[in-house]
């Protein structure tokens, strides 16, 4: 009986809270449906009565929007496979490699994570200039070789790998890299996983940046042509939340194939801190 | 965490020597560091007229449909300057400054670009413009004030390609319900708030006027009312002057007291053309650019009027201007082009054709197409104002000064302190953190 | 942390390291030397500059020493803005904690429907800022929001959310801890798998309640990922900012510069105001405090936190 009691209690409770998140989505949804006269009507419409993709059209048709999608798509997987490899190695080092010096790098590498990068934007704007980088989408996937944060989910995630893995055949040179590529690697499915996840989302969703570095509005990323309609269509929200939704499609599908592994991927990298 | 501290400290060291390092590098080459230099100007005559050449123009004000107006205007160039290719990019408002100065410190920015009036005296003294005056050909054509806003320290480094002003915008449905005269250019605000008033008493939700206290309709509010923000050669301010104080509380009457103006409260997130358009206000002063808007949206009818003032007339103005990169390859080019989309009878007349604001010239026959269209009817009252156009405070800072007297005027507006003590803390502040110099 | 021995050199770590040591070097060290250098300039940062090329030189003609620095000491401002981030702290902690401890309970529950439950909770994290503040901008509206529509529906008159001055920082806490609560609540979900089960039978044999199970033997196995996820969510909340920027109309931080926080100065001096200089000391300054904290953070963590081991 209590036991009945209690499970649907923890239901009303999930779901109430499920509810309250899932709301704004819902609004989204809904006004992305709605015409302009529909937008402003009192009292409020909280279905549209007369639904209409016209937003998704216009959205569409808009000069640049189709191309932005296409440039973020490019710049998060590029960001990801370089994040995963270097950071991976980098990793593996910090974590299976005993050399002098190891802990006070690690701390150098951890250490940055608290500078302010609004600050780094115009220095790294001037050294892409120097290499002639500016304003392409290399510019916003090299910086991405060095992620502390990655590289401390994996280290703790390798951490978790027994010594006795190292120890096997012999420890030198291409052996190194065989244990790496062979042994550690395939054991850290679900960090590689869950940091995909993350790194492709922070990329996706990433606006200053991009906003600094790419110029040419052909070479665009989403945030930076979703936050412009903003600028230009102020109120026309319906238009604004039409684009806020399509910007949401990709990191979702991305989640539901990673989903599975994600959970265990942050238990490893979290709860060694 | 020892060795946190350690290798922090370690991280600081690293960063001592390879600055110092960084510091011995060669001295600056050619071409870097100009600021302040002017030599573009003894740069050689004009490449021949028929080597091509390309131009990148980037812009923001001409985003949306005036677009398609501006590319109509870079054909008609191309019919003149066949060698010239022009590459066009436009920019939302937003984002267009964070970009550009990125691209002007990394030595990218466009041949011809945009500014507006309050980030052209920052560009202007930094020497990353070229002072074109002696390009753009005869000047008599353009109106004075808009062409003066764009010249520092009397080098002309702009030329204005759009403008706008401020006029008085009412319902004429709303004065018939109230009973009261339309505006003329004769009133006063004393006028504008008996009629408000009137209005306001019609309905609950029906507002007589919208003015927001803001930097630019108080730079104006005090000039209407014999002050002023600055001293008239721009090395003081005066924010604090007591009639500056009369006409803040007077313009925070017309929300807290009289109400004919609508609070944050009863804007409800509203926009301020959305309740113009909704048929419940009287009166709003705003730019000459609502008009498409307002045409294709009113379902009553309206006019306009020269703004009221109290002690004296003034309106202000909004202009936006090209300019020429420093660092062109193409000076006389950049420049001709400016100068032609900017006061050419064949770009002004395209730009009057699309209603797209006022161009800044004053040929007779392109001025009477534009007054010939309708609504307003009163659309010379467009052309009056510009007789008692104010110029706004200019500093280098010019958007840190706009914001910080913003927040002093929403201070005194929220009641938390009197309009008088607002404008003094204004004023401290603006001579702490403005440097005039 | 006791002193490793070396099995082996450097030499063989290096190619493992050396992609993330080169942009370490590349996109981060560089970046905050000339950061540091350009602090200590005049520079509006609306000029041509070269980073290779005669970089000394452009230092030495704008240098002005250590007078950005005093002068954000000595105008003020940076306290109340400071205060603005503490404000939303205050705020914005307790609730976030609250809410994914709850999030992470629910989750850990064995339940069929808990996979739901987690793809729900966790779209927020998937969200972009932008979106989400243009969202919540939405929802917030007060005469045609949805939360002010649904306030009207119990009898209550909303507030002005982002255009009021009271309500306009709490309007960012709560756009923020609906988009973090999913995502340190996987975080402390993973802590919570991670407890050993032996320590809740041992605490049923003492027949200890529900609560007592709660308090006595989950918060102290979970302290360490508390502290972790404290430790970072104080970080990112004094680097608060594309939610400001979007939700608070560009250019006046809130009403009577109510949600003025640090990096929204920052962005102001760099990118609006022509300050480049100054808002590099304002960094350097941000940074000073995040470090501070965090160290602070760090030995305050003794008290509280339980390490089993």
């Amino acid at each position: 009986m209590t036991l009945r009691r209690h499970k649907a209690l923890y239901h009303i409770g999930a779901t109430l809270l499920a509810v309250l998140i899932m709301m704004p989505f819902f609004w989204m949804i809904s006004t992305s449906l709605k015409s302009r006269g529909a937008l402003l009507a009192l009292p409020i419409e909280w279905f549209p009565q007369a639904p209409t993709l016209d937003n998704y059209f216009r959205l569409f048709s808009l000069d640049g929007f189709s191309n932005s999608i296409f440039n973020s798509l490019v710049v998060s997987f590029f960001s990801v496979a370089v994040t995963l490899i270097s950071s991976a190695m980098a990793a593996f080092a910090f974590s299976k490699l005993e050399f002098r010096g190891r802990n006070a790098l690690f701390m150098v590498y951890l250490a940055t994570m608290m500078i302010p990068s609004q600050v780094l934007f115009i220095p790294l704007y001037l050294l892409m200039s120097e290499f002639r980088l500016a304003d392409s989408l290399i510019s916003l996937i090299l910086p991405t070789v060095f992620k502390a944060f990655a590289i401390f989910m994996l280290r703790q995630q390798m951490l978790s790998i027994p010594k006795a893995y190292m120890e096997s055949p012999a420890i030198d040179g291409a052996g190194l890299w065989t244990t790496f590529i062979r042994i550690i690697c395939p054991m850290c499915k679900p960090g590689f996983a869950t940091l995909s996840v993350i790194c492709f989302m922070d990329t996706w969703n990433d606006y200053l940046l991009p906003l600094v570095m790419l110029t040419t509005k052909t070479k665009f990323t989403m945030p930076i042509i979703l936050n412009s309609l903003n600028g230009q269509y102020q109120s026309e929200y319906n238009l604004l939340m039409a684009g806020a939704l399509m910007s949401m499609v990709p990191i979702l599908l991305l989640y539901a194939a990673a989903q599975k592994y994600f959970v265990s991927g942050l238990q490893v990298g979290g709860i060694k801190g | 965490m020892k060795t946190r501290l350690m290798a922090l400290l370690l991280v600081a060291l690293l960063a001592l020597t390879l600055a110092g390092c960084a510091s011995d590098s060669p001295s600056p080459s050619p071409g870097n560091n100009n600021n302040n230099n002017n030599n573009n100007n003894q740069t050689p005559a004009a490449p021949p007229a028929d080597e091509p050449i390309t131009l990148r123009l980037e812009q923001f004000s001409g985003s949306g449909g005036n677009e398609d107006t501006l590319k109509e205007m870079l054909s008609k160039f191309n019919v003149i300057h066949p060698n010239i290719t022009v590459e066009l990019q436009t920019f939302g408002y937003d984002d267009y400054f964070t970009q550009l100065q990125t691209k002007v410190v990394g030595g990218n920015a466009a041949d011809v670009f945009e500014l507006n009036f309050e980030n052209f005296v920052s560009y202007a003294s930094e020497g990353v413009l070229l002072d074109i005056g002696g390009r753009i050909g005869d000047t008599s054509g353009f109106n004075q004030t808009a062409l003066d806003a764009f010249n520092y320290q009397g080098r002309q480094y702009g030329v204005p390609n759009s403008f706008s002003n401020v006029v008085l915008i009412y319902n004429k449905d709303l004065f018939d319900r109230a009973g009261e005269a339309y505006p003329t250019s004769a009133w006063t605000w004393a006028e504008m708030l008996a009629a408000a008033k009137s209005i306001r008493a019609l309905d609950s939700s029906i507002f007589g006027l919208y003015r927001p206290i803001s930097f630019h309709e108080f730079y104006k509010g005090v000039r209407q009312n014999g002050g002023s923000l600055m001293t008239d050669d721009m090395r003081q301010f005066t924010v604090n002057l007591p009639q500056n104080a009369e006409t803040l509380e007077t313009m925070i009457g017309w929300v807290n007291d009289s109400n004919v103006m609508p609070n944050d409260a009863q804007m409800g997130g509203m926009g301020d053309w959305d309740l113009f358009v909704s048929g419940r206000l009287g009166m709003i002063v705003t730019g000459i650019w609502a008009f498409g808007h307002y045409t294709e949206n009113c379902d009553f009818a309206w006019d306009i009027a020269v703004e009221p003032g109290n002690t004296g007339k003034a309106t202000h103005f909004f202009s936006n201007a090209y300019v020429v990169n420093n660092e062109t390859k193409h000076p006389e080019a950049a420049a001709a082009l400016v100068a032609f989309l900017a006061g050419s009878r064949e770009a002004t007349s395209i730009r009057v054709a699309a209603s797209w604001e006022l161009p800044p010239v004053t040929y007779s026959d392109i001025l009477d197409a534009y007054l010939a269209i309708s609504p307003p009817a009163n659309r010379s009252a467009v052309f009056e104002s510009l007789n008692y156009l104010c110029t706004p405070p200019v500093v280098k800072q010019q958007s840190e000064m706009q914001d910080i007297i913003a927040k002093h005027l929403g201070n005194a507006l929220s009641g938390s302190m009197s309009a008088q003590d607002a404008l003094d803390a204004c004023q401290q502040e603006l001579e702490q953190k403005i440097n005039l110099n | 942390m006791k002193r490793l021995k070396s099995k082996h050199s450097f030499i063989s770590a290096l190619p493992f390291l050396a992609p993330s040591l080169a942009g370490l070097i590349l996109f981060s060290l560089i970046p905050i030397l000339a950061s540091l250098a350009i602090s200590v300039t005049g520079w509006s940062g609306m000029s041509r500059v070269s980073l290779f090329n005669g970089f000394f030189a452009f230092v030495q003609t704008h240098f002005i020493g250590l007078t950005n620095y005093l002068d954000i000491f000595s105008d003020g401002e940076v306290w109340r803005v400071l205060s603005h981030n503490a404000y939303f702290i205050i705020l914005y902690l307790p609730l976030m904690l609250l809410l994914s401890l709850l999030v992470a309970s629910i989750l850990h529950h064995k339940s069929r429907a808990a996979g739901k439950y987690r793809v729900m909770y966790y779209i927020p994290v998937l969200t972009s800022w932008v979106a989400g503040a243009l969202i919540w901008k939405w929802l917030l509206s007060p005469e045609y929001g949805l939360v002010n529509n649904i306030l009207a529906f119990f009898g209550v008159d909303g507030p002005l959310w982002l255009q009021s001055e009271v309500w306009a920082m709490p309007s960012i806490v709560l756009a923020s801890v609906w988009k973090d609560m999913g995502f340190y609540g996987m975080i402390l979900l993973a802590g919570l798998t991670g407890i050993n089960p032996e320590y809740y039978d041992a605490a049923d044999i003492d027949g200890a309640n529900r609560w007592r199970k709660y308090t006595r033997v989950t918060l102290p196995m979970l302290s360490p990922i508390l502290f972790y996820v404290i430790m970072l969510s104080l970080i990112n909340a004094f680097q608060l900012f594309p939610q400001i920027m979007i939700m608070t109309k560009n250019g006046d931080a809130g009403p009577n510069g109510a949600t003025m926080v640090m990096v929204e100065r920052i962005y102001k001096y760099a990118f609006r105001y022509g300050r480049m200089g100054y808002a590099a000391a304002y960094s350097w300054i941000l940074f000073i405090v995040i470090f501070s904290f965090t160290a602070l953070q760090n030995i305050l963590q003794k008290r509280w936190v339980h390490y089993d081991s």
